[in-house]
């Protein structure tokens, strides 16, 4: 009985904590607006993401962790539009993104937000050069060629990736080349928004931490949210959020994304 | 850029877009080919006779008399007597007649007894008329003029002698041997049977039939002298200056006058063609002899119909093959999107929509079927090519510029519509696929 009032003034305290940098937040832009957002990947199953209110300012870099089956990809998927929210809304930029059609969302994500995914999801049969200029091209940006080569190149430079790989085939790249592609891909249209999956998961510890520290550089301005179960990087960000805060009421359920039933997948 | 991902995309499945590009090459191929043969045909058949406003034999059939006559196929009709032929000459609305008599052959080509009527009124094409690639008409009784595909196939040139053999047979033991017939001209080709027959006189024909072997009257009633006079002038062929001699003399033969006791058909030309229905009425209710007449015109377009239903046959059984091949070529689309969800799923993610994977997807099929569709039309332009002597001397269809027509623009037009339907399925389940198990499909 002890331990469940100490639980719930917990709760209480983060609760008030998380309301009082809501109210901060209500100040300055916001990237990230969530409100009573629930996620369940069927009907009859319980929800496994219930987040009541959550806000993420423009600029500001979010670190999100939580165990294995904690949601919190299935978040980043919400927050991308690959996942259709069960209930409630999600703003991005102050647009009702979780209401947009699926089209209005592919485009929405394209223009606005930059995606690393955990697994790099480079196209393996097109060059680096292609893979990065598809991303330009989807978007329907259209920058002159020399503006798009410019961008290309400083990005290319800051992520210590050699003009050469430029040429390499996605599948030929080492994975560390891999990752950095995925970033130069997430950026090139200098979105707003950066999404971020558990890049690390794959390095040790130097390698992490040079990996972490020419993200932070490369993402600038953007609004970043990284997800990892490894707390340990949390020194690397503004605010850490975990989802036990976030989904106090969902936390206990362990259930992956992946194996989730394919019947509500269709995003 | 969707280019690009498409063509780098297949490249990446190699053996499954080659293999099905072979299969829609294939297809494709077969139904060129089918529809080059159904248009050739008609061509050829359309262009073999013009101008010849009515065509009289025996009472058999339509098409039995078109084709012993103009197409040198069956077998004859029995014959028309003279006194017929002498009717139908002095009759006011004919203009010109030529006889035709039937039944033999040489080396297994067919022999056509005639006049020089023959090379003078027999139009074909667009009334193209019969022009020699080398000498002249008949020039004497046992005079031949061949067509331009029996000169080249067995190597004649004039002056040469040949035997013709009793019976339509390829092989006949009933050879005229004591009646050589000197080839006095060759026909220019013309793409249509007359390429493949031999001209004899009448008169030497029929000379041939009824006078017995090494008669002494043999050569068809003309005088010792003039025999001998002939023999001289072989004699003197050799030397050129006279030669002028030797014209005159076959400028003076005039097959024309002979007549024959009977002929197998016979082709009329009229002065006013809109008395050719007129003529056929009174022809066909003649009392004197049972007699038939046609129109070549509406005989052709009878036994083009008769053939059109096999053509169709054919037409609808390459169609299905090719419409086998474009389900093949989804499967394969459909059993490459379960490797490439995710590749689909990233693409939506950087701002793909649907309309453009579906072009995507229709791009790598298009491209398939436009390269299978050129890899057809070097195909068959090249086999036709080949195949071009043996499908002249073997089934007469004579293959004419240019191969490919309408039709075949249209069946191209109608393949690449038939892609675009069967790419539609691949192409939406793609997109069905959920985006968040795409991504996640590792």
């Amino acid at each position: 009985m002890n331990t469940i009032n100490k639980n719930n003034s917990t709760h209480s305290q983060r609760n008030a904590v998380s309301e009082e940098h809501n109210a901060v937040n209500k100040e300055r832009n916001t990237a990230i607006e969530v409100s009573n957002l629930q996620f369940s990947y069927t009907k009859e199953s319980p929800p496994i993401i219930d987040i009541k209110a959550w806000q993420v300012s423009q600029g500001e870099h979010v670190f999100l962790s939580g165990p294995s089956g904690s949601g919190k990809s299935t978040l980043l998927n919400l927050l991308c539009g690959t996942l259709t929210p069960t209930q409630g809304d999600i703003a991005l930029l102050e647009q009702p993104f979780s209401s947009l059609s699926n089209r209005q969302r592919d485009k929405f994500r394209a223009c606005h937000i930059g995606v690393v995914f955990q697994q790099f999801n480079l196209i393996p049969y097109l060059s680096v050069a292609q893979n990065i200029h598809a991303a330009v091209y989807f978007a329907g940006t259209k920058p002159s060629k020399k503006t798009e080569d410019a961008k290309l190149h400083h990005l290319l430079d800051k992520l210590q990736l050699p003009s050469h790989v430029l040429h390499a085939k996605a599948d030929a790249l080492s994975i560390g080349q891999q990752q950095r592609v995925a970033i130069a891909r997430a950026l090139i249209n200098d979105p707003q928004l950066l999404i971020v999956d558990e890049p690390t998961s794959a390095l040790d510890t130097d390698a992490r931490d040079s990996f972490m520290s020419l993200l932070k550089d490369v993402a600038g301005e953007s609004t970043m949210v990284f997800v990892s179960h490894d707390k340990a990087m949390e020194s690397y960000f503004d605010r850490h959020c975990s989802m036990s805060e976030l989904s106090p009421s969902t936390n206990h359920i362990k259930t992956r994304g992946a194996e989730a039933p394919k019947a509500q997948e269709r995003a | 850029m969707l280019s690009t991902i498409a063509i780098e995309s297949l490249k990446r499945r190699k053996t499954s877009a080659i293999l099905t590009l072979l299969s829609i090459t294939i297809s494709i191929s077969l139904l060129l080919c089918v529809d080059i043969i159904r248009t050739q045909v008609k061509t050829s058949f359309t262009r073999t006779v013009s101008g010849v406003d009515l065509i009289v034999g025996a009472p058999s059939g339509q098409l039995n008399l078109l084709l012993s006559s103009v197409f040198n196929i069956g077998t004859p009709t029995k014959g028309i007597e003279y006194k017929s032929i002498a009717a139908l000459q002095s009759n006011k609305q004919v203009s010109w007649l030529i006889p035709l008599s039937l039944g033999d052959t040489h080396r297994g080509f067919r022999v056509v007894g005639t006049t020089n009527s023959f090379f003078d009124h027999f139009k074909y094409g667009d009334m193209q008329s019969l022009e020699m690639a080398a000498g002249s008409a008949f020039t004497q009784p046992l005079s031949t003029v061949v067509g331009a595909e029996i000169a080249t196939s067995l190597g004649y040139k004039v002056g040469d002698e040949i035997i013709i053999s009793h019976g339509l047979g390829n092989v006949s033991f009933n050879n005229h041997d004591a009646h050589p017939f000197t080839i006095s001209g060759i026909l220019k080709k013309t793409g249509t049977p007359v390429d493949k027959a031999v001209y004899v006189t009448l008169q030497g024909l029929e000379e041939a039939h009824t006078r017995p072997k090494h008669s002494p009257t043999s050569m068809l009633g003309r005088k010792p002298a003039d025999k001998a006079k002939e023999h001289e002038h072989e004699h003197e062929h050799e030397h050129e200056h006279e030669h002028d001699e030797h014209t005159e003399e076959h400028a003076a033969y005039h097959s024309e006058a002979f007549t024959p006791e009977s002929v197998s058909v016979v082709m009329l030309g009229l002065k006013h063609r809109v008395t050719a229905l007129q003529l056929q009425y009174q022809i066909n209710q003649s009392k004197k002899e049972p007699l038939m007449a046609i129109l070549p015109g509406m005989a052709l377009a009878e036994l083009w119909q008769i053939m059109g239903n096999v053509e169709s046959l054919l037409l609808g059984l390459s169609g299905l093959i090719v419409i086998c091949a474009l389900i093949g070529l989804a499967t394969m689309l459909l059993a490459t999107m379960r490797e490439r969800y995710q590749e689909i799923a990233v693409l939506r993610t950087i701002g793909a929509g649907p309309f453009t994977l579906l072009l995507l997807i229709q791009i790598e099929a298009m491209l398939l079927t436009i390269v299978s569709a050129a890899l057809s039309f070097g195909l068959v332009a090249g086999l036709m090519s080949a195949l071009k002597p043996w499908l002249s001397s073997t089934y007469g269809l004579f293959l004419s510029s240019p191969l490919f027509g309408q039709s075949s623009v249209i069946i191209i037009l109608l393949i690449l519509g038939c892609t675009y339907l069967v790419s539609l399925f691949p192409a939406v389940a793609a997109y069905r696929r959920g985006l968040h198990a795409g991504l996640n499909a590792n």
